[in-house]
């Protein structure tokens, strides 16, 4: 079977009609994995004692897995002990772990952003009278956002790719959409093809509006 | 008349074991500018940081102005009100990054001090210009050179009218095209007489000229104090006859 264009561009759109799925899933995990993210980085930064090692633990449990397996282990595995799970819609099962995920990487973000700013201000800080809430509040945040907004961007760029896992779970994103057109016509490179180009699009998009936003970052305070 | 700062059986050991500081009594009237000499890893920036609690001594206490903090028995709130009766200048400036010049002097006015915005900004601009940088007021620590910024930490020193002013080696990291400026400003502090100075500096002529007194650090304790002329010029002790032939070279 040859490429067909005509069929690649007659089946484009009913692909890419599901990407509001798929970004409205990525949004979705994207404000939950940054709260939660941001939450975890600051148990670390104020080393809270218990919850930072059981935070450690976790991260490491989640960054030192796939994705795929934690879906299946969540949505299969947990749902045979736990009815909240087993009564979970597929989405709302799709965002939880997108958002427990994606948070560890949010947190060492926040973390190194945190950190990266140095000792000597925050010193200079308190040897002028400052609260410790005044100095995170006015020195040390102001300067960590600076320096976490490129790599907070690229994990955001992540969670959109990884939303493409739905599918697994029944979903009808542009991955899922593709998967069933191609299983009714059997032009799987061409279906196939549409949902990488769709992919790849956004993402190009989403690498330039990182760009420009490095840049800016870049040139604060100068 | 009661001294401005006094510190008593102050001592200080991060590990529990070798003590950085050894049981130090010091007594510094108000007016006075104290250079404090020694070689390095003596605890001269420990002795200076425990006066502002930085650093936590392991033992004794430490008077500035009308309050004391005793490393016994200690809470937050007495450490932040010793804090607010002086000010550092640091060895790395350590500017606020994210603030221009203006902000950095203005910051602890408005925090610290809650002064009306319009308030604090009348002193940062007064003191900007008294340290030379007011043509600089809107630049960002990025943009200044060591000096300029070394400058405006000086002047946002003085912005919370200190009863002490702590030099920490101020003009340890500049290049020494740049070292001239900074010991400008701080000579024309010493000589106006109305702070109290302590000043940590290798700077030997600088500090024989602008003290009153001079101490000279060895081991953890104060090894000699006296007047710049009792210590610099005619020095009895080994050790500091020893440290001044070796920075003089
Ligand atoms: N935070 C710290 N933890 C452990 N040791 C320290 C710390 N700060 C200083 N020291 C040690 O204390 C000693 C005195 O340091 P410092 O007061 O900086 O000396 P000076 O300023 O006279 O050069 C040095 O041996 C240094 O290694
Ligand atoms: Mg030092």
């Amino acid at each position: 079977m040859k490429f067909s264009w005509e069929y690649f561009f007659a089946t484009f759109p009913l692909i890419a009609e599901k990407l509001p799925v798929t970004l409205s899933l990525t949004l979705i995990s994207a404000g939950f994995s940054l709260a939660l993210g941001t939450a975890m980085a600051l148990v670390n930064y104020y080393r809270v004692p218990v919850l930072a090692q059981c935070l450690k633990a976790w991260s490491s449990f989640i960054r030192g897995t796939p994705a795929v397996t934690q879906m299946f282990f969540f949505y299969y595995g947990l749902a045979t002990v736990s009815a909240l799970v087993l009564n979970m819609s597929p989405l709302v099962a799709v965002a939880v772990v997108m958002s427990l995920n994606m948070s560890a990487f949010v947190a060492e973000s926040v973390r190194a952003a945190l950190i990266s700013v140095d000792e000597g201000q925050k010193e200079a800080a308190l040897s002028l009278g400052m609260s410790s809430f005044q100095m995170i509040t006015r020195i040390v945040i102001p300067q960590a956002v600076r320096v976490a907004l490129p790599p907070l961007f690229n994990d955001m760029i992540n969670l959109f790719k990884m939303s493409s896992l739905a599918f697994l779970v029944g979903i009808r994103d542009v991955m899922g959409a593709s998967r069933i057109e191609s299983a009714a016509s059997f032009r799987f490179f061409e279906c196939y093809a549409i949902v990488m180009v769709i992919y790849w699009g956004c993402t190009i998009v989403l690498t330039f509006l990182q760009r420009r936003l490095e840049k800016r970052c870049n040139a604060i305070y100068e | 008349m009661e001294s401005m700062v006094e510190v008593r059986g102050l001592s200080k050991t991060f590990d529990g074991s070798t003590y950085i500081l050894k049981d130090i009594d010091l007594s510094i009237a108000r007016n006075e500018v104290v250079a404090i000499l020694g070689p390095s890893g003596t605890g001269k920036s420990t002795l200076l940081r425990c006066l502002n609690y930085l650093c936590e001594p392991t033992a004794g206490s430490v008077r500035v102005g009308a309050v004391t903090v005793d490393a016994a028995r200690h809470m937050g709130s007495e450490v932040r009100a010793l804090r607010r009766q002086s000010a550092m200048v640091f060895q790395s400036y350590n500017l606020f990054k994210n603030k221009t010049a203006k902000e950095n002097v203005m910051e602890a006015l408005v925090t610290v001090q809650r002064k009306p915005r319009a308030e604090a900004e009348a002193i940062a601009l007064r003191l900007l210009e008294k340290v030379g940088m007011l043509d600089r007021k809107d630049f960002y620590p990025a943009k200044m050179s060591g000096g300029q910024q070394q400058r405006v930490g000086i002047a946002r020193a003085l912005a919370v009218s200190p009863n002490v002013l702590l030099f920490d080696e101020p003009t340890s990291a500049l290049d020494p095209e740049l070292v001239g400026e900074v010991l400008n400003t701080i000579r024309q502090l010493a000589e106006e007489g109305t702070s109290t100075m302590l000043l940590v500096t290798h700077e030997i002529r600088f500090a024989r000229s602008v003290a009153s007194r001079v101490l000279f650090m060895d081991g953890g304790h104060i090894a000699a104090d006296g007047t710049p002329e009792q210590i610099i010029d005619s020095p009895e002790n080994p050790r500091l006859r020893q440290f001044l032939n070796f920075v003089s070279k």
